[in-house]
Formats: structure tokens, sequence, C-alpha cells
């Protein structure tokens, strides 16, 4: 039931889409922005139309977003922008199935005079069904830029907020100049996180009141029907939370529930099963021991696309007692067996997807192959990325595959997708042609291949939506690597805060590095990867979950 | 009705012993000086073996003569046949007497403000009316280190012997300075600082001992060569221990820490103990081998980390106590130093053995404090710390008869005694009349 | 009119778990050890069969049935396993605080079957803890009673789905301080404890009522009768007044233990057990009569004011006045030896062998409601079984091995030292915790509170 309603008003959208899109464009553009055609033709490329078929060669024509044939022969009509694709490999577009690439936490209101802390409005205590990830999203965000350039072409993007913070959207990851919506009110987003300071202020209490919230929006709903056709009813109470609830009770559409392991998996589960929503879950980390849980409840399940930091692994040391080895060895056993859940859900028979929330994109890629090395085969990997996630997100008959009909949402990428030496040159998104730097490949040497002098103090700045910083970073030479440090401005306050330096790496001209900020007791890390010419660099620094920014440096010459 | 005022009439005949010195309604019994003759009891010494039908005169406080012909007519006489008796037990680490409620500020004084406060004596804090002090000393426990808490030097910790209207009457000859060595452990769960952040907190606290160490030993190097300074009472009391005049007392819990510790003092010409040790065990023989006394404990207490076997804080002592340490237990606790011989108990079962568990909570302690010759067993000339039971004391169904501190014989009651007295046959009952 | 019913029985099987595995079960033939019975006795050399979970048969001679595995216990102890009626193991969350009264949330929401405090109180012989709702608030949670089946991945499969539902309260100074003095709302007083319980069980009535009301109304034909707002707060309470759920009340001076019973006795509540209960000992044969006794520690007291004039003897003079008398842990470390506090009222009150040993086992059970199932060596009960070296209420006694439904949680010979079962994969090296925190009564509140730091020193 719920795919057909889907079906349905995508359908609508599509089209809509279609029409407005062709009439905003025949203006003339004093900016010179505008392409010159919406038809395009990629010839002779390596096609991978789904999950599991052989890429073959083919040629694929799009026009005004839409993949209008994939095939040998086609013939290409004049007004086609051809690109030569003889090199190339294609994928239907990626999927996030969950995100909040672009979205901004809206700011808490502001706490009533007569607040009571056992009893606060549902907008404070984070219950805002009614809110909607459109308003809350920014297409021009970098995470939303981030995003796309790593091969993603659509999102499900959740809104933000306390532990019902609202309504999802389906969003192509198109140009500035559309609203690129698919579809709104996709989806109620939940998770088990309390309300600090007051009611409901656990996941405990979360879930009591997640129960309350559902069992009311259920007799609310009664209260109105007998209201609506009966006199002498005393007029039901409507409240924006049992209204904007309502389509869950109705099972019009899913809950999409953040989970991080397994308990919390079990936690979203046994609500699903005494209330009865539908029930998608997202975020998981660890949940080797559901596997079989997750199998048998139908549910829909989305993985955080990301693999655990191996710092704690690679730090390990040699010279350390056999006590110590054998707790080593455990760290490296956990570390393995979560890298290789992905693999042991999909042999199960669990068609899952992913989600970038909490995560990088950047290290998506990094991410995928250390899991198909781990025993996730490449199809299911692929399938995760576009059509597990179209069908989870009810959006199979217009994404997840290449295909005549479909929306031009397309990867391109220099060599087979996983495999480590190819890179992605072209993301199209709505029948939009986003293209990307090919670099010669990173070489991991500790200054062993370094063609660029680094040491020295360099003054930086670097843009963020919190607006522009700076400070400075000391690089010196260590035996055949380099050690460092870097100073900003102090989160906690006012003044300067100091972090070393690590995973220093220099490749042809590119200086990049990761550094750790404590930011309230939370530690962020930081990547930062630049081009070094002389005394200036010019690159971008990456701030996990929050997305990428531009950083520039010069060196004081001493 | 009948019925159940008989049972409670033979359960309270059954509890005489524990009650016979106890307080009767309208009088209170006070400890009691003079001359005692503890007859034919089996005296476990520590020190000289277990001797039967052995008799004690205790004389002007101290234990004047042990055999088992004794005659002194003049003599209080206690019969003690069928019973043990043990030296008085010391608990190497208490605030006992420093805090009388908890968790109400205004009965708190075992911390004061600022991180280097070595200057503060615990001994002038001590209540020696604190309800607690009664409550510990009927377990047999006559004897405790009360130590101050806080920042890197929070104070000078006092042994005092629990009888005694002043602090000074309760002194039992030891002082140390406390040190709290910098910690690599967490605080807490809420403890968040990062492994770098915990290292660079460390680094600075260490460094910080380092200058005040070196200021210390300027200050005694001037002080010795007639020099008058400025008055600087927080270095003056640290160069006592400079000089060794007083013992360091070092409270450091972690492996590394532990190993940490031994290289600071390396190099120091200090009289050092070891306190906390919690993970001495990883550890032990680097300790034996720098020949640090350790004080540790509670024994009844959670492993360090969640990867350690169970019972890893129960066998602490006793796996140190193998490796040839100086062992001395401690409850760390205030109102519950009354539990040290159950602490002891389970530090026997779990590795150490019942006769250097014993040594443990005696004669140990009195040798890391120097008081081997006053206290810490049963000997001819010793300070009369006695306690007399009906069996092991380290047994929980062991009642105990007799405590004599300092030569008192204290009275066997207390607030938690007087309320069972009121309350076990409350009257009226469930309805008045 | 059939949806509705639907929605009725869904509000009626609410606190209902819908499905949970079988939980395994084992068989096992424990010869000649010293059984002790705590009910029945203490038998020499003697044996205790266990088959498929359950206790078959006590007696002599006995021998394996095939494929049954023999235990030698000659010379040991055999008890049954240990019950500590007041504990926080296993539980992600202790404390919802942020309302005077939260009767709807669950601890089974929120049990942790991974947490190592489980092994650890295995270890200790303890096979069965109630897993409790903190003390911050007057009315807490439903708590949950498990059973320590250690290594069992969900968590249903540790609860105790048989046994009864129980609740948490609490008086005194952990509510008045968490709302009245942290956040200037009721109560802040003993007096405002019990407006708040005599406000919640009276809107309790109401709310049942209007239920009621609205359901025989909903019989008539072509009735328009509105359905009440439906609150699983005041639902819970109403239960509480239907007997359908046992109170274990944390409480400590005589006035506000007295002020409960007198609570309950207005409003027809039979089922409580007092918890803590330090001055207990002050109105034990109020307790007696009214109640289903007290739960306390063996020698706690002077932690905080309203424990200051509180007596170890407490135990022993609830039991001698014929209440029902438990000693629990409330602590991850004492759960550890519960048979070494039970033993403590040997020395503060000169209680028998069994009388000390029920207050760890058969007392605690009845005061769950699970005592026709576990807390004894009998035959037909369930194979909870500790074997102890040493007798257990000598202070140098070490269990050996601990059985949990016949099946072997604990050996002491056999089991790896390292007993974590989830190990993180980020971090290198784990934490030292030098004082981990043993007693999380008033876990989960820190945010509460202006001043946390406070708050860390007084936690029971």
């Amino acid at each position: 039931m719920r795919k057909t309603l889907w079906k349905a008003s995508l359908f609508g959208l599509f089209m809509m889409g279609l029409f407005s899109g062709t009439t905003v464009q025949a203006q003339s553009d004093p900016t010179g922005k505008k392409s010159i055609t919406n038809t395009y033709a990629i010839t002779n490329a390596t096609v991978h139309s789904s999950p599991g078929t052989e890429g073959r060669k083919a040629s694929i024509l799009i026009k005004n977003g839409v993949i209008l044939g994939v095939g040998d022969n086609l013939s290409i009509p004049a007004e086609a922008k051809v690109i030569a694709g003889d090199s190339l490999h294609i994928y239907a577009g990626f999927i996030d199935a969950a995100s909040r690439a672009g979205i901004t936490k809206p700011e808490d209101p502001e706490r009533p005079s007569d607040f009571v802390y056992s009893n606060p409005p549902d907008e404070i205590a984070g219950i805002t069904p009614w809110r909607s990830a459109v308003d809350q999203f920014d297409i021009e965000s970098s995470q939303v830029s981030d995003l796309r350039k790593a091969g993603f072409t659509m999102a499900h993007v959740l809104p933000d907020g306390g532990m019902i913070p609202g309504k999802g959207a389906l969003i192509v990851l198109g140009d500035k100049e559309s609203t690129n919506i698919l579809k709104t009110n996709t989806a109620l987003a939940a998770n088990l996180n309390g309300a600090r300071g007051m009611y409901p202020g656990t996941t405990v209490g979360v879930m009591a009141k997640f129960r309350d919230v559902y069992q009311n929006t259920k007799l609310t709903k009664e209260r109105m029907a007998l209201f609506a056709s009966n006199n002498g009813v005393t007029r039901p109470e409507i409240n924006p939370t049992y209204t904007a609830m309502s389509e869950v009770v109705d099972r019009a559409i899913p809950v999409f529930f953040e989970v991080e392991n397994d308990l919390e998996v079990r936690r979203a589960l046994s609500l699903q099963k005494e209330l009865g929503f539908q029930l998608v879950l997202f975020g998981l980390e660890e949940y080797e021991t559901v596997i079989d849980v997750l199998k048998g409840s139908g549910v829909g399940v989305l993985l955080k696309l990301e693999i655990p930091d191996d710092k704690a692994i690679k730090n390990q040391k040699e010279d350390v007692s056999d006590a110590v080895k054998a707790q080593y060895q455990r760290v490296k056993e956990a570390y393995d067996k979560t890298i290789a859940q992905a693999g042991k859900l999909a042999a199960a028979g669990v068609p899952f997807a992913f989600s970038t929330i909490g995560a990088k994109p950047n290290d998506a890629m990094k991410a995928l192959q250390a899991m198909i090395e781990s025993g996730l085969t490449e199809k299911d990997a692929l399938a995760a990325l576009t059509t597990n996630a179209a069908t989870i997100i009810g959006a199979s008959r217009i994404a997840g595959t290449v295909e005549n009909g479909k929306l031009a949402n397309l990867v391109l990428s220099t060599g087979p997708i996983f495999d480590s030496e190819s890179q992605i040159k072209h993301v199209i998104v709505d029948g939009k042609v986003f293209d990307y730097e090919i670099k010669a490949k990173k070489k991991n040497g500790n200054g062993e291949n370094a063609s660029v002098e680094v040491a020295g103090n360099w003054e930086y700045k670097s843009e963020t939506p919190a607006g522009s910083s700076g400070g400075t970073i000391t690089i010196q030479k260590n035996g055949n690597g380099y050690e460092g440090t870097i100073t900003y401005d102090d989160p906690a306050g006012s003044g300067k805060a100091t972090s070393s330096l690590s995973d220093i790496a220099i490749s042809g001209s590119t200086l990049s590095f990761v550094f750790e900020v404590n930011a309230g007791g939370m530690s962020i890390s930081v990547d930062v990867s630049g081009d070094v010419s002389g005394n200036t660099m010019d690159g971008s620094m990456n701030i996990s979950q929050f997305g990428s920014f531009p950083i520039s440096a010069t060196r004081n010459p001493n | 009705m009948k019925r159940f005022n008989k049972t409670f009439l033979t359960f309270l005949i059954a509890l005489l012993p524990l009650m016979s010195w106890a307080q009767i309604d309208g009088e209170f019994i006070k400890p009691q000086g003079g001359k005692f003759l503890l007859q034919n009891a089996t005296v476990h010494t520590i020190t000289k073996g277990v001797l039967t039908n052995t008799s004690i005169l205790i004389e002007d406080g101290k234990i004047s003569q042990m055999g088992s012909n004794i005659s002194a007519s003049d003599a209080e006489v206690i019969d003690c046949s069928g019973l043990v008796i043990y030296p008085g037990m010391i608990d190497s680490g208490t605030t006992l007497g420093l805090v009388e409620v908890n968790s109400v500020p205004e009965t708190v004084d075992y911390q004061e403000i600022g991180n280097v406060t070595p200057n503060m004596q615990a001994l002038t804090a001590v209540n020696p009316n604190t309800e607690a002090i009664p409550v510990t000393r009927v377990s047999g426990v006559t004897t405790t280190l009360t130590v101050p808490q806080g920042g890197l030097f929070p104070g000078t910790a006092a042994l005092i012997n629990l009888v005694g209207y002043t602090p000074d009457q309760m002194y039992a000859g030891f002082k140390a300075v406390v040190m709290n060595f910098p910690n690599s452990a967490r605080r807490g769960r809420w403890d968040r600082r990062s492994d770098d952040d915990i290292k660079k907190d460390n680094e600075k606290a260490l460094k910080e001992a380092n200058e005040l160490w070196e200021k210390a030993k300027s200050y005694h190097e001037l002080i010795s060569k007639g020099a008058e300074l400025d008055y600087y009472p927080e270095i003056a009391q640290l160069a006592k221990v400079v000089s060794g005049e007083l013992p360091l007392m070092i409270e450091v819990n972690a492996a590394s820490d532990i190993q940490n510790a031994i290289n600071w003092v390396a190099d120091k010409d200090a009289k050092v103990i070891f306190s906390g040790v919690k993970e001495g065990w990883r550890v032990a023989d680097e300790i034996a081998k720098a020949k640090i006394p350790v004080i540790t404990g509670p024994v009844q207490d959670l492993p360090s980390r969640q990867s350690d076997r169970y019972d890893a804080a129960y066998s602490n002592a006793g796996k140190m106590a193998k490796a040839g340490v100086k062992v001395a237990l401690r409850t760390n606790d205030s109102e519950n130093v009354r539990n040290l011989p159950f602490h002891a108990a389970f530090a026997a079962a779990y590795g150490m053995g019942k006769e250097e568990a014993w040594k443990a909570v005696t004669i140990n302690p009195a040798e890391i404090f120097g008081l081997q010759d006053q206290l810490g067993s049963v000997e001819t000339g010793k300070v009369a710390n006695l306690i007399v039971a009906t069996e092991d004391p380290f047994e929980t169904r062991a009642q105990i008869m007799h405590v004599f501190i300092n030569g008192y014989r204290i009275p066997l009651s207390n607030r938690h005694i007087r309320l069972y007295q009121e309350f076990l046959d409350r009257s009226p009952g469930l309805k008045s009349n | 009119m059939k949806k509705r019913h639907i929605f009725l029985a869904l509000l009626l099987s609410l606190s209902l778990n819908f499905s949970w595995a079988q939980t395994p079960k084992g068989s096992v033939l424990i010869k000649n050890g010293t059984v002790l019975t705590v009910t029945n006795g203490t038998y020499e050399n003697t044996d205790v069969l266990i088959q498929d979970g359950i206790i078959k048969k006590i007696g002599q001679n006995l021998s394996a049935p095939s494929g049954v595995t023999t235990i030698d216990a000659t010379g040991k102890y055999v008890m049954p396993g240990i019950i500590d009626a007041h504990s926080h193991v296993a539980l992600d969350v202790v404390n919802e605080a942020t309302s005077p009264i939260v009767a709807e949330v669950r601890m089974k929401d929120v049990v942790n079957p991974f947490e190592i405090g489980i092994y650890r109180a295995l270890a200790g012989g303890v096979t069965i803890s109630h897993a409790m709702h903190g003390s911050a608030n007057v009315v807490g949670g439903q708590n949950a009673t498990l059973k320590h089946r250690w290594g069992m991945d969900d968590p249903a499969d540790i609860i105790m789905q048989e046994a009864p539902r129980t609740i948490k309260f609490a008086l005194g100074e952990n509510p008045t301080r968490v709302h009245g003095r942290g956040n200037g709302q009721q109560p802040r007083s003993r007096m405002g404890v019990e407006a708040i319980l005599r406000n919640g069980f009276n809107e309790a009535l109401q709310y049942k009522k209007a239920w009621e009301d609205y359901n025989q109304a909903k019989s008539q034909k072509g009735s328009t009768a509105v359905a009440p707002v439906y609150n699983e707060r005041l639902q819970t309470l109403a239960d509480i007044l239907d007997g359908k759920i046992i109170i274990h009340c944390h409480s400590y001076r005589a006035d506000e233990i007295y002020m409960l019973i007198n609570v309950a006795r207005d409003f027809g509540i039979k089922k409580l057990v007092f918890q803590h209960t330090n001055e207990g000992f002050k109105v034990a044969p109020e307790i007696a009569e009214y109640t289903m006794g007290a739960s306390v520690f063996a020698d706690w007291w002077a932690y905080k004011f309203e424990v200051y004039y509180s007596t170890a003897f407490n135990a022993a003079i609830l039991q001698k006045n014929g209440a029902i008398t438990s000693i629990n842990s409330d602590s991850a470390e004492l759960i550890r030896h519960l048979y070494h506090e039970a033993a403590k009222t040997q020395r503060y009150g000169g209680m028998t062998d069994d009388e000390a040993l029920a207050m760890i086992t058969i007392n605690p059970a009845k005061q769950l409601g699970i005592e026709d199932k576990v807390g004894s060596l009998e035959e037909g009960k369930q194979g909870d079984v500790v074997i102890f070296e040493g007798h257990p209420l000598s202070s140098y006694a070490i269990p050996q091995m601990t059985f949990v439904d016949g099946i072997k949680y604990f050996d002491i010979q056999e089991d790896a030292d390292d007993q974590r079962q989830r190990i993180s994969p980020t971090e290198a090296v784990e934490p030292i915790l030098l004082s981990e925190e043993n007693h999380r009564c008033m876990q989960d509140t820190e945010h509460l509170f202006e001043t946390a730091s406070a708050l860390f020193q007084m936690n029971h």
C-alpha cells in the first residue's frame, strides 16, 4: 500500500518538475551560466545498468533530466552534447536513503515564563512531527556538494531535532535553480534521544512518550471521526502533534527510526510491534547480533555508511606484555567484525541501503571498499547504493538503475566503481552534468615521495558557516615523516587552542593531515588537504558531520 | 502475644555477652582505665605464634605481663577461657573522625581548598566524639590512619587510637605528608578527557610536583644553614619530607602510574609509602624490587578495568604480598571502618592467607609506621590494644566480647546497639494499649 | 466497533512483552554436597538433580540420567541462587528524573544484557536481580526482574518474564532534592511527597472511572461517547490500585515509611515492599503487619543525613518483629558478596544460618512475587544454584559455580578472565576506572542540577 501511494505522488511531482523546468529555462541569461542544451549523449561507455549485471559497452541519451535511451545504436539528435565515454564506467546515481546533508537544525524556541520541566510544550521537548526537512534544507550547503561528489544523486533528507524531529523529503541533488524536491512528507523521523533537563529526558522516557503520542493520536482521530458524523459531540482537541502524526498511525508513511546498535534496533522494533507503524531503521553501526531479527522483521534497514576509525588498531605497539597483546587482539577482532557485518547482513538476505547521517561522504568509497574486502559482494554494495535504497524509499520506478525512462541520475567513473584506482569524473543529476577533476592518485608516502617542501610555519585562513577564522600550522620534519601542530579558535570560548597533527602525508603537490578538535567533550576530527605551490597552499578542510570548507595558507619565509 | 515475648526473651539472653558491657538505661559507661587480668585465653600474638591457656596483664596502658600463671590481686579479672585474643586491628587509611555525614558539607572536614596544602593537619580536625568511633571500635579496629583528601599535596595524615577526648590523647605517634600522584585513570564515568588530555594534565602535575620538591629541597638546605626565610607553611611542611622527618605517603593506583611513581621517588631520599595501589598486582615485582611498602584497599571493590578478572581487587593484596611487598590494608571508609576485618577476610580467602591478612591489619602497618615496638602484636611492653572474641574476629558470626585501647576497657555500646536495645521489642508495639 | 476493541485489547496488553525466544535450560547432577535448602533444612552428602532447568530431585545416591553432567560437590556447600531485590545492573538508563511521577516508563525497555556487572554478580552467586528505576521521583518507573543468563544477546532473554510487575517509589531526600530544591517544583518536603502520592492515586481513580464510564457508554447502541485522553502514567497507578503491581519504595526515615503505609491502607494497596528502610526498625511492627516487608542494607549508614540514625541491627529487629526481611546491594560491588552481607546479621543480631540465608534467597523472592519459582532448593523450583567452597556465611567463602535454569554461567576454574562481550573497535586501551560507579540510584539526574558535582557524593 505504501509503495503505491508513493509511486503516485512521485509521478505527479516528477511530471510537474519537468514542465516547470522547461519554462524556467526559456529565458535569456545575462550571467552566462545557463547550459546551452539539456540533451546529452554519453557514447561508447561501459554501462552497469543494474547491480549484478555485467558492464557492457553502450551509449546513453539524456534529455530534460530523463534517460531516453541506453544501447548500441542510438540515433543521437543534433542538439545533444556528446561526452566521450570510451574509458568511463557508468552506474545509476547513488541514493542516500537517510540524509541530513544540507540540513540545519532550527534554533530551540524560547522557554515560556511558565515553563515546567516535567510537562514542557511539545516543541521544546523535541516533539515536532509537523516540521519538514524541506524547511531546514539548503541545496547550496557544502555537505550537499560533498555528497554529490561522492556519487550521490538523490537523498532522502530528514529534519534535525529532538525525539520526533519531523517529516522527511525526497530530493535530487541538482543545482540551486530548482527546488529539487521529488516528494515531501515522505516519512516521520524519530530517535531515542531525550530532551535536556525536561521530560522525556532519557531513552526510557522517550519510549514512554512515543507510546503516549501514538495512542493519543489514534484516539484523537477517533474523536474527530465521531465529531464529523454526529451532533452533540464535544469538539475534539486538535493539536499540531496529533495532526502531523496521523499519517503514521494510518500507516500512510513510515517512521524512520535512528538506531546505532543492536539494543536500539530491538527498542525501535519493540515499539513497532507494540504500536504497529511502518518502520525503517537507519544509522546502524553495530548489528551483528540482530541480523536474524532484522531479517525476520521485514523492516527497512539503512546502515551508516562509515567504518570505525582505525587509529586504535594502527597505534598498537609491538613491545607490550602478552596481556596487552591479548587485549589488542580483541580490539582488532572487534574492528574486523564491525567491517564484516555488512557482508553478513547481505548474505542473510536483508536488502539494506545506506544512510550518510553522521558519516563523511568523502570517505564513503573507502568504507565500501573495506566492507567489500570483508565479504560484501560488489553486487550487494551497488544494490545498497542504488536499487535497495530506491525500494526502501519507494522510488524504484524512477531511480536505482540505468534504464530508459528513469531519472537521468548517473555516476561516471574512470574505472569499475569499487576499484581503489577509480575516480568519479562526472555526476549527472536530474540531467545536469557536474564535472570533477581527476587527480593523480595519492601515494601514502610519509614524505618519501614528497616533491614539495611543507616544513615551516604557515598562517592559514578558513571559511566556515560560523565565519572566517585562522591560526598557525607548524610542520617539522621528523625522521622520514613529519610532525606538527595547528592552532585554531577554541570552541570552548575565547582564545586559541592547539592540537597536534596526525597522518601528515604528501603526495605530488598535495599536503594532507588530520587533527582533532575538542568541542564540549566531543572529539571532532578535521581532515585537511590542499595543493602546495611555493609558499601557498589552497585546499579544503573536512569537518566530520559538518561538511568541507575552503582553507588557504601562506608560509612565513624564515 | 505471649509466645512472641518469650521468643524475644530467649533472643536477648543469647545476646547477653554482647550487651554485658553495654549501656543500661539511665547510666552511661565510660572507657575505664586500670589494671586488668585477662585470664586463660588463646592468644594470637601475630609475631610469636598462638599461645593457649595464656593470661595477659594490662597495666598503665601497656601489656605488662603474659603467661600461664600471673597473679595480680589488685587487677580486675576477666575470665577469657574459651575465648581468643588478638591485637587490635589497624586500618591504614580512613577519613574516620573527619566526617560525620558525608552528604552534609558542614560535617565534611577531610578536604581543603588549594592544590598544595601539605600543612593541613588531619589530626586537628578529628572529632573524638564522632558517632562513628564507638561504632568502629566494637568491631576490634582500635587504630586508624586518618587521611586528608584533595589536590596534589592535600595535607598530613595522622595515626590515632580510637580512645580519648582530645586529638592529642588519641594520637598514636605517626604522621605522613600525603601526595596524590598524577593519575592516568579516569575519575569516573563522567570524565570524558581524551587520553592525550589526561597525559598532558599528568605531565603538568608532575612538573609542578618536581618544582615543589626542588623548592622544598632548597628551603631545607637554606634553613639548615641557618637562613631566616619568609613564612611559607606549605613548603616548610614539604621540607620535612625532604629532610626525612616525615614520610611521604603517595596515593597511586593505575599500573603505569605506579611505575612512574617508583621512578619518581628513586632519586629522592624520602621515606616513601604507597597507598591505594589498586593495580599493584600488575606491577607487584617492581614494587617489591623498589622495597616500597604498600597500603592497599578497599579489598571489597570492583576491578579497575572491565577486562580484569572479577576478583582483581580481592586478590590484589595477596598477589603483592606473594611478590614480597610489605602490605597493609585499609577500608578507605569513614563510617564503615568497622568492616576492616571483613576486607581482610576477603584478602585472606582470595590468595593472601589468614596469617598474612592478619599481619596486614596489625604488625605490617605498625612496621610501616615505625611503631613496631608499640603496636601490631600481643607482646609484653606493647600498648594494650587488644580484642577478646568468641572466635576469629574476621568471621561475621564472631562476637567481640572485650576491646582494650591504650589499656582502657572500651564500652561495647554505640548508637547502633542502643537503637537495637530500644527498638527490638518496641513499647508500645503495633497498638498503643 | 471492532476497531475499538482492538484498541482496548492493545491498551490492556501494553505492558506485556509480545514474544521472546525460549531461554536456554539445562540439566546437571550436583553430587554429595552439603545442601542448604533454606526452607527445609540442611542435608549433608546430598545430591541435587536439575533437569531441563527445573530441580527434579533432592536426595542421596541419585544417578545422572543419560547425557546429564555430574558435578562432584564433596566438601562444598550447595545453596539456592542468591536474589538481589535492589540493583541497577544491566540498565542503560536508571533515572527518568524529569517528573515527580514517571510510572509510565519501563526499565525493560533499557535492559542491557552485555553489562559486565551481570557476570560479576554471577561470580558472587547472584542469579536474579531486581533492576530498578532510580530514586529521583516519588513514583519512578516500572522495574525489571532479571535472570542472569550471561551471554544472551536479546534483553528479553535475561528478563524473568514470569515475574510480576514491580514499580519504584522513592521518599525523602532524593525526590525532594531533585524536584523541590533542584527545580522549584513539589515536592520540597516530606509533606509534598505524601501529597504527590495522594494526588496521583486520586487522579488514577478518576482516570480509571472515566475509561469505565466511556466503555460502558460505548456498549450502548448509537453512543456518541468520546474517549478520554490516554495516559499510561495514570493507567499504571490504577494498576497499582488494582493489585497488579508490587511497589518497591526507596525510603529511610520511620515517619515517611509510616506515611506510605497509611497512604497504602487508605487506597487499599497491599503489595508494598520498602527498600533501604534504614529506620524501618522503628516501625517494624507496622511494616510486619501491613506490608510485604523491607529490603535493607546490612550496615550502610551516615552517608547522608536521613540515614544518620541507623543501626546495623535493622535487619534483625525487622525479622524478629515478623517482617519479611531481605538484604540487598544497590551496588555493583555489594551485589558480588550478598552472602557476606547477609552473614553480618549474625554479628548484628544473632540471626540463625537459615534466617540469614533466607534474607538473600526466599525472602527477596517473596518480595518480588517469585517465591513459588525460586528462592530455595525445592523440587519443582527453577534450577538456580550456587556451589560454595566454605559455608556461604563464612567470611572466607568463595563461590565456585553458579547455575541459572540448570545452566552453568560461572565457573571459577574454567572461565576466562576477560569476560567483556562488547569491545570498542576504536579504543586502543580500555579506560581505567578507579572508583567505578558502584551506586547508581541517582544516575542520569545530573542534568537537572546546576551544581552537578554536589551530586556525586549522595548517590543512594
